[in-house]
């Protein structure tokens, strides 16, 4: 039998089982083209998962986020569509779909979020105070906020100090970040792990244990 | 504009972590679904380098959070309950 007479159009409220969706999915006609829709429908599900779990999300409204949900759901589809050789069978084929409708979702929706927003792409200059409860961890936690601050100046480039200030003194979302960038997640994430890497050998530098950093200005 | 913020012992923490074994962002996503149905559907452990990464990355975590809560309740838990699971193994005692 050939693969185009293997699969027989489903009912109307059938979905494929869980080990015909490649093969469905490569199927020339309306076998292919109805797989693709429940593809969709599995992808707009994620999506809108996705979206109605991100913090902020409300302040665009529901009309926006079910916007976000469906151009997210079609982006997805084609994503997924064009990489169906990368699905080795090595988890469901819905839980491999819906990572794509999850991803397109949660980029969307922080651009959304982020759409009319500044980024200050500035150095640490401003005074910078520890917490602290007593005077002796007041002066060890200054000693230490000065320490980092310097590493932030001293030990990294511009462009590491510029993704670290931005991801995790300003909170601003790494994929916002890549696109005022004009890079990606996955290179700023590579950027963030390097300049972590020379701050804590600039701190270790100075004298301070990985201990150090996390108990003097707590205690 | 963005308010800036002091440093504080949590922000130290945050510009200190340690990211190793290194797993980059491209990786965690072909990794996701394998790991994480694999961890709510056998009780199994995840593996150190997307462990970790999931810890330092939290667009990639809330990601992950996110397709745990879909998929636990195909697999015989609740949304709560796979979250928790995953909460549970990234910091699990012995993971380096």
């Amino acid at each position: 039998m050939t693969a185009a007479g293997r699969y027989r159009l489903l009912g109307p409220d059938s979905v494929p089982a869980d080990d015909e969706w490649i093969g469905r999915l490569r199927t020339p006609g309306p076998v292919r083209d109805q797989a693709v829709q429940h593809l969709h429908a599995l992808m707009l599900r994620a999506a809108r998962h996705r979206v109605s779990r991100m913090p902020d999300g409300a302040a665009l409204g529901a009309v926006r986020r079910d916007e976000i949900a469906h151009a997210a759901a079609d982006e997805a589809t084609l994503s997924a569509l064009g990489r169906l050789d990368s699905f080795e069978g090595r988890s469901r084929f819905t839980t491999w779909a819906y990572k794509f409708g999850i991803l397109c979702a949660g980029v969307e929706m922080r651009r959304a979020l982020w759409r009319d927003r500044d980024v200050r792409w500035h150095d640490v200059s401003e005074p910078l105070e520890p917490a602290a409860t007593s005077p002796e961890s007041f002066v060890e936690g200054r000693d230490l906020a000065a320490a980092v601050r310097d590493g932030l100046t001293q030990a990294l480039t511009d462009h590491q100090r510029r993704v670290v200030v931005a991801l995790l003194v300003d909170g601003v979302p790494i994929d916002v970040v890549a696109d005022r960038l004009g890079s990606n997640r996955n290179a700023i994430y590579k950027t963030l792990h390097d300049a972590r890497r020379r701050l804590r050998t600039h701190l270790e530098e100075q004298g301070f244990t990985r201990e150090a950093t996390t108990t003097e200005v707590t205690r | 504009m963005t308010e800036h913020r002091s440093i504080d012992s949590e922000l130290i923490e945050a510009l200190t972590a340690a990211g190793d074994p290194y797993l980059s962002c491209d990786d965690c996503f072909e990794q996701t679904d394998v790991a994480v149905e694999s961890l709510l559907a056998t009780d199994g452990h995840l593996d150190d380098p997307f462990r970790v990464h999931l810890l330092r990355c939290p667009a990639c975590h809330d990601e992950a959070v996110s397709l745990a809560e879909l998929i636990g309740p195909e697999l015989g838990l609740t949304p709560t309950e796979a979250t928790a699971r995953l909460d549970a193994e990234l910091v699990r005692e012995g993971a380096p």
